[in-house]
């Protein structure tokens, strides 16, 4: 089976494909509205062999699943396209009445630094060498405008935002490192939080789902995209992977030999706050 | 039914001046984050535009998170203390006619055998006034679903907006509306505004309201019996993208499911959803739906098949709020629309 | 208006150990009012509430003749289960109901009844048997089958002396594998059921028990003679509100908590196997 991207209903964006017979490969596409991270549905289909096109961001995600042993090299086939950039969904959900009048690209497409994937078996090339639409913009810019707000203008500023969370768990669908068979959400021998779209509950959801994603992350969007109430959960997750890479010089999914971060032990690990 | 012509000012004041007596509550425009019903503290605050609400209405009646009773130890004894339901009046304002049809299939539910008492102490104490969708978009099918952009039904009066075109209207500024009252309890609050529209007002304005349902360009036809293809593996083909998240259920004006826990010894009842995988997870470990292909066929089954055999409605409003919000686009319409016998 | 939600109080006034992970709990309501006036049908549950933990859908076991309390008995399985075999008697729990449509006694009026338990299966048939036996000129013979996988899984052990010396009453008891001291049938209850091959003339068979006993008893009852409107069944589903409002044990359009939990096999043929 190939996972790729077909039209979808409204004829101008793109949904997820599953072709399994000759006859659909003629489904597939690719353009600027291809934007969902399809390794997500990798976990889907244990120890089956399953064929993938993936944007180098989405890459990475594979590379991360790699390392973490979800995933057997030799069962996925990947298959790479070179990507110069994809439009931002959510921007366009927001603003426009008429999508094609706005396609706007994506904050992580603008902070991009390689449009080619890290690792694959067959490459699509980019045949009009656009190149990248990356402005070379800090990818940290609005990570820092928060950094630089009081800890409690910045709880007001969250609390604001998760208020409105409807625990949809939209976040942790979509999400390709989100592959826990029992979520701690649904845990009930002890239930860790509230159940209800309550503050406390949201706060404790969402804020325990960014700390296991430390280090693991790798910035594809697809949280903050899904979110259907518009919390911008790439902050919080952008804030830990900059932390973790002042603290550790550790970037996810950028090399698939390289051992999972919080899962490995390093003697040269910082250690000074061990008293 | 009175039908008036009443300036974007004048019910705004009129509004501006209710706010001491109700909670009003109506859509307001987060940037870049969308538009939700809030408390309006302003009248000038409200977004009564053509973009629609992320979630409906059904939120304020049937709330996300509520807590039942609490349970209490007390000299030695155990008491049971129930909520206290508010009795403040409050007007909604900006509802949507597939919202307000959404409600009047829940009434079917929470309504009428074993009322849920605090559904119904909201139903009586709010007011709701209406907004038709002067720019219904390509997720918006609710012509098809027995309903349309310009219906009342529900509603307690309802407004249209009326500057420039049907396609543009934004009732903003200096606009103007059409306010069409339908219940006593919408005279009360609105009847005090306006001029009503002449004999020869009234005939252009039915011809024009019937011209505005052509907005909704999407067209279905839901299957008369869908228990037929029950088995057919055209389910397993649809629901494979889903992603078994809560985002269509909860955004949907008409679903109503529910969980009751238990939490710091308070009774919750909150929201749940049919596409969530541990939703009929039994405690011995068996699962009636293990699959996204049983979850979705529930979904669909339930809205076009099960209620319509209960209660001979579909329980779907054709709003588009699932295929608007799907994170990979799965479009309920057009696959009951495909669903062939 | 009452809230439906609110569950009636009522005491533990005795806890029976039935088998290792199964309890008896007689209840009697806190208020006399209650106590007096609660009355139910054999097959109807209640909703039984441990406060601080949740509440969970138990049938009511014993029969509405022998009222002393209500009781209900309890596999430990999950969280909700655990919590209640932690209670002692003197502790506080809610009840709400009773909901369900119970059995169908009138058309079980003159027939020859057979009765076919399989485990914990056995609690709902309990009250419908002792109602049977308390008016036992309304029914003609009763033949009763109740198997577990070991003589230790047995419930009820203290009533079987009773069904025994009941008039035209029989009692089989049947474990899975042979074991020392043990003077009964030995062997899967289906397969029992072709060896004792009972009547199916005049007859209603009512059968309860894990989905897997159920699945391959009823084949065995088909090819016996018995009509599938003769065939009774007694569902378990998750089931939350009892009232038919929380959408969670829906098969098809009907609701187990309102129009069942008790089926005829007629009934669950027509509806679709989620289950």
């Amino acid at each position: 089976m190939i996972i790729g991207y077909q039209r979808a209903s409204d004829g101008v964006l793109a949904m997820p494909c599953f072709v399994e017979r000759e006859e659909d490969v003629d489904k597939l596409i690719w353009d600027v509205y291809c934007v969902y991270n399809l390794s997500n549905y990798l976990k889907d289909f244990p120890g089956k062999k399953i064929g993938i096109i993936a944007k180098p961001c989405d890459v990475k995600s594979i590379v991360v699943l790699l390392q973490e042993n979800q995933l057997r090299r030799e069962n996925v086939y990947i298959i790479g396209v070179e990507c110069a950039g994809v439009i931002d969904e959510k921007r366009l959900r927001l603003g426009a009445k008429d999508i094609q009048e706005s396609a706007t690209f994506g904050a992580k497409c603008k902070s991009c630094k390689s449009s080619t994937p890290s690792i694959c078996d067959r490459l699509f090339e980019d045949k009009e060498k656009k190149g990248k639409i990356s402005e070379d913009k800090d990818e940290y810019e609005s990570v820092r405008k928060l950094e630089a707000k009081s800890a409690l203008e910045r709880l007001k500023f969250w609390e604001e935002e998760f208020s409105r969370c409807i625990r949809c768990y939209a976040c942790r669908q979509v999400c390709p490192m989100c592959y826990c068979p029992k979520c701690v959400a649904d845990q009930t021998m002890p239930a860790w939080f509230s159940k209800g779209a309550n503050l406390k509950g949201n706060l404790s959801w969402n804020l325990i789902r960014a700390i296991h994603l430390g280090g693991r992350c790798i910035d594809c969007g697809e949280c903050e995209r899904a979110c259907p109430v518009g919390i911008p959960l790439g902050e919080l997750n952008k804030k830990i992977e900059k932390d973790i890479k002042e603290l550790f010089k550790y970037e996810a999914g950028a090399n698939v030999e390289q051992k999972p971060l919080l899962a490995s032990f390093d003697k040269d690990d910082p250690g000074d706050w061990i008293k | 039914m009175i039908q008036k012509i009443v300036t974007k000012e004048e019910l705004y004041k009129l509004l501006d001046s209710f706010l001491q007596d109700f909670e009003a509550i109506g859509p307001k425009e987060l940037a870049n984050r969308g538009i939700f019903y809030e408390i309006i503290k302003n009248a000038q605050d409200l977004y009564l535009g053509d973009d629609f609400t992320t979630e409906p209405v059904k939120k304020l009646f049937l709330s996300p998170s509520e807590w039942l009773f609490k349970c209490q130890y007390k000299d030695s004894k155990n008491s049971l203390e129930e909520i206290v339901l508010t009795k403040t009046k409050r007007i909604i304002i900006g509802v949507r006619p597939c919202e307000a049809r959404g409600l009047e299939l829940l009434d079917k539910v929470y309504n009428s055998e074993y009322k849920d008492e605090s559904y119904v102490n909201n139903r009586n104490r709010t007011v709701i006034i209406g907004l038709s969708c002067a720019n219904p978009d390509r997720n918006c099918f609710c012509t098809s679903m027995g309903g349309s952009n310009v219906e009342s039904r529900g509603t307690d009066a309802i407004l249209f907006a009326t500057e420039g075109s049907p396609e543009r209207s934004r009732g903003d500024k200096d606009g103007k509306f059409i306010l069409e009252i339908i219940t006593d309890k919408g005279k009360e609050i609105l009847g005090s505004i306006g001029r009503e529209l002449s004999e020869e007002e009234k005939k252009h304005w039915q011809q024009d309201k019937e011209k505005r349902k052509d907005l909704v360009k999407t067209k279905i036809k839901v299957p008369e019996d869908l228990d037929k293809i029950f088995e057919d593996p055209y389910w397993e083909q649809v629901s494979k993208s889903c992603l078994s998240c809560g985002i269509c259920t909860y955004l949907c004006p008409t679903c109503h499911c529910f969980d009751l826990v238990d939490e710091e010894r308070k009774r919750l009842r909150c929201y749940d959803g049919c596409a969530f995988v541990d939703f009929t997870l039994q405690a011995s470990g068996e699962n009636p739906r293990p699959t996204k292909k049983e979850r979705y066929r529930q979904r669909v089954f339930h809205k076009f098949d099960y209620f319509k055999k209960k209660f001979g409605e579909n329980l779907c409003v054709g709003c588009g709020r699932c295929i608007r919000y799907c994170p990979v686009k799965i479009d309920i319409s057009e696959i009951v629309d495909k669903a062939s016998i | 208006m009452e809230n439906i939600y609110l569950p009636y109080l009522a005491e533990i006034i005795d806890i029976k150990q039935e088998t290792p992970d199964v309890k008896t709990f007689r209840l009697k309501f806190n208020d006399g009012e209650i106590e007096h006036s609660f009355d139910y049908k054999p097959g109807q549950f209640v909703e039984f509430s441990i406060f601080g933990e949740g509440e969970a859908p138990f049938c009511i076991s014993n029969s509405p003749t022998r009222k002393s309390g209500i009781e209900c008995s309890v596999k430990r399985m999950g969280k909700i289960t655990q919590a209640l075999h932690e209670l002692d008697t003197g502790d506080t729990v809610g009840i709400r109901g009773p909901y369900g449509n119970g059995f169908p006694i009138e058309d079980l009026k003159n027939k020859n009844l057979l009765f076919v338990a399989g485990g914990i299966g056995l609690a709902p048939l309990r009250s419908l048997i002792n109602y049977c036996l308390d008016n036992r000129g309304d029914f003609k013979s009763i033949t009763i089958v109740n198997g577990a996988r070991t003589s230790k899984d047995l419930v009820y052990k203290n009533e079987y002396q009773a069904w025994e010396k009941a008039k035209d009453t029989k009692l089989y008891l049947t474990v899975d594998c042979q074991e020392e001291n043990w003077t009964c049938m030995v062997g899967v209850v289906p397969k029992i059921l072709e060896q004792l091959k009972p009547t199916c003339k005049d007859s209603v068979v009512i059968v309860c028990g894990p989905p897997i006993m159920i699945k391959f008893t009823v084949p065995v009852l088909l090819k016996i003679g018995f009509c599938p409107e003769a065939i009774i069944t007694t569902l378990e589903m998750k089931m939350k509100c009892g009232l038919g409002k929380c959408g969670r044990c829906n098969i098809g359009n009907l609701y187990v908590c309102k129009d069942g939990p008790v089926f005829t096999y007629t009934q669950l043929e027509a509806l679709r196997y989620e289950f």
